[in-house]
């Protein structure tokens, strides 16, 4: 069994750009010096996170790719088209954007370190054992219309992957991209993927990720976004798969007047978990931000969600909120939500809202009242719940399949009489 | 008694404290009937229990067309013909007015095609198309709810409407529109009992009947000359005829002690 040793990280780096292997290098010795994840950290609380590197391999070679899935099928436009099996890039073509593999290019692109190499063991792994990466740009003043299509999957049991997708939406350009993660049905296995994006002065970028891979499997993210002077970001996340799917995202609103919103859903059943942790950076001045997120778990699910709101010194003017709201439809369902703020400015509009638990019972006596059963009722609220991040969503063309995936999802729970 | 919302002997509290104390009403379908009383009398708690909210200790009867309506669940009253308009209707993001109409239309068997242009047709009546759309209640005025209220009936067409403080926080002009709506529910299916404590509204409508609630009864009941009389002399004035006392209310407190231990105290 090959494992995580000096000897695999001696054959990847055979075949990178030499500007990546001494950076492999510095971060497998990082890898090797921490432990790996356990509950006892703040950071990994409420989470069961239950693979060691000991256990799991390295890809050797890439399986057969997955069917797109009902995602990435129901969008009719698009503009490339990226396929990451296994952490190996097989296909990667665009008609606005520059998309080139890591591994081409002989200059270090610079990346702005937003994921510390030491965040955690996986980012460090991840920073050692990543093969190979795309990167997406899009010119300055280029604009795409429609999205790039990143299909990120994972095949092989026992396997952990590290796929690599960074984004630079150029100055005064517009950019699209929808990231969707699938994993074989059945297979135990480990996702790292790690996503950054960079949005240039006056750059607009909307960016979807749909997170469905099979509840077998296990999916930790980690993305970072930085905003330049004047830039609009417009991030959604929707969270369906995994047995514990996490995604850790920062958003960093660098440049004045630039503004995030990051809008999601995500629906747990079974015994999965769903893991949220944020942190949105106002370093720039007159910036702004707006998280807002949804969720519901049943069965014996549980969700996670901290998000932390920093304000910086200078970030004067900032005007920032974030929402989290959950649906607790199962008695062993759980959901966590820790809304969080850090203001180093006094000239800033801020807030928060978090809410858990089950359907209000005001809503629907009021429908009943109209004639609905109980049923039918409670439908209507799921399908109403989630349609406000619906509407929101940075990429159309998915609403549909989104909201029959949530809706199937409460209407089989509700037939069998696992929601009460 | 078929044909109408037949009320006997009914009783109700919460939390210990009696509200309703053996109410007795007959609201045949085909009339408008008001009810007026002070805040507090239990006009609202009397909705609520013919309704069927949860949270209430009820006892006598109460039937809808000979059908016991306490019985019954809350959804399947509505089916069986009874629909209130609230005083305060709750907002539910998300679900918009159009789908929740649908929804319920077809609860009482109407297919999709009926229902939505039973909803086209009745929006254009009560001035809604441009709320259709939008989520339940969200961001409407006071007077834009009970409208929407009003609207919800016509579409659903029950057998007998509870308005309960139909005309409560308008202005003028609102309670005109909203009176010309009741007028035009007025139908020989329709049975409606208004529910009020303000005189003002039964200058647009006139009732079949008015009946006068007081803690917890019905205590008298008449024809419009109730109403020159509640204009004329108030609650008051119908508690002196008919000889009831009113129920002492906590003594009101003053503001700080300081000043009762003073010789400026005024008695």
């Amino acid at each position: 069994m090959t494992a995580f040793d000096q000897q695999h990280l001696s054959q990847i780096t055979a075949s990178t750009p030499a500007w990546r292997r001494s950076e492999m290098e510095a971060a497998y010795r990082v890898f090797t010096a921490l432990d790996e994840p356990t509950g006892a950290a703040e950071d990994w609380r409420y989470v069961q996170f239950d693979h060691t590197f000991s256990e799991l391999e390295p890809v050797a070679e890439a399986g057969a790719p997955l069917e797109p899935g009902p995602f990435v099928a129901s969008l009719t436009e698009r503009s490339g088209h990226v396929l990451i099996v296994d952490g190996r890039i097989l296909e990667h073509e665009s008609e606005v954007a520059r998309v080139r593999r890591l591994n081409d290019l002989d200059v270090d692109p610079g990346f702005p370190a937003l994921v510390p190499v030491d965040h955690n063991k996986l980012t460090a792994a991840h920073a050692a054992f990543s093969t190979d990466g795309v990167s997406v740009e899009v010119e300055p003043g280029a604009v795409m219309d429609t999205p790039l299509v990143v299909e990120v999957q994972a095949t092989i049991p026992g396997t952990v992957s590290f796929p690599h997708v960074r984004v630079r939406i150029g100055d005064d350009a517009e950019g699209s991209v929808l990231v969707a993660y699938r994993s074989a049905d059945g297979a135990r296995l480990l996702m790292v993927p790690r996503i950054d994006l960079e949005v240039g002065d006056g750059g607009r970028l909307r960016f979807l990720s749909v997170q469905s891979i099979d509840h077998a499997a296990t999916a930790v993210v980690h993305q970072r976004a930085t905003l330049g002077r004047d830039s609009t970001s417009r991030i959604g996340e929707i969270g369906l798969g995994g047995r514990l799917g996490r995604l850790d995202l920062g958003v960093s609103l660098v440049g004045d007047g630039s503004s995030s919103e990051v809008v999601g859903l995500y629906f747990g059943e079974g015994d999965q978990t769903l893991d949220y942790r944020m942190v949105i950076d106002h370093q720039g001045r007159s910036t702004t931000s707006d998280v807002f997120l949804k969720g519901a778990v049943e069965d014996d699910a549980q969700s996670v969600f901290t998000g932390l709101l920093r304000i910086e010194k200078d970030a004067a003017r900032t005007s920032t909120f974030e929402t989290n709201r959950n649906l607790v439809l199962s008695e062993n369902a759980k959901a966590h939500s820790v809304p969080n703020l850090e203001i180093l400015c006094n000239d800033v509009i801020c807030g928060h809202a978090s809410s858990v638990g089950p359907l209000e019972p005001e809503h629907l006596y009021y429908l009943r009242s109209r004639g609905l059963t109980v049923e039918r009722a409670e439908r209507l609220l799921i399908r109403g719940f989630f349609q406000e991040v619906i509407d929101r969503l940075p990429i159309r063309g998915l609403e549909e399949p989104v909201s029959d995936e949530v809706f199937r999802r409460f209407v089989t729970a509700q037939a069998e009489g696992r929601v009460a | 008694m078929t044909g109408t919302l037949e009320v006997r002997d009914l009783s109700a509290g919460v939390d210990g404290k009696e509200i309703l104390e053996g109410l007795d009403l007959v609201v045949p379908f085909g009339e408008v009937h008001a009810l007026m009383g002070p805040n507090g009398s239990g006009k609202s708690t009397l909705c609520h229990v013919l309704t069927g909210k949860a949270g209430y200790r009820v006892s006598g009867q109460a039937s809808l067309a000979g059908e016991d309506l306490l019985a019954l669940e809350v959804d399947e009253r509505s089916r069986l013909g009874l629909l209130q308009s609230f005083q305060y209707p709750t907002e539910v993001p998300g679900v918009s007015l159009r789908s929740f109409m649908v929804e319920a239309a077809e609860e009482r068997g109407l297919s999709e095609e009926e229902a939505g242009s039973r909803i086209e047709m009745e929006a254009a009546r009560f001035d809604m198309t441009r709320f259709l759309d939008r989520s339940l209640n969200n961001e409407l005025s006071g007077g834009e709810k009970k409208r929407s209220e009003i609207f919800q009936i016509a579409v659903l067409r029950p057998r007998m409407a509870l308005l309960d403080e139909i005309d409560s926080g308008l202005d003028i002009d609102a309670v005109k529109q909203v009176s010309k709506a009741v007028e035009e529910m007025r139908s020989p299916d329709l049975g409606v009992l208004m529910i009020t404590h303000y005189n003002r509204i039964l200058r647009y409508v006139t009732p079949d009947r008015i009946h006068v609630m007081i803690d917890g009864r019905i205590v008298d009941s008449g024809g419009a000359e109730l109403a020159d009389e509640l204009e004329a002399g108030g609650y008051k004035a119908i508690r002196e005829r008919l000889g009831l006392i009113e129920t002492p209310s906590e003594p009101a407190r003053r503001p700080a002690d300081f000043f009762t231990d003073t010789p400026f105290d005024v008695k």
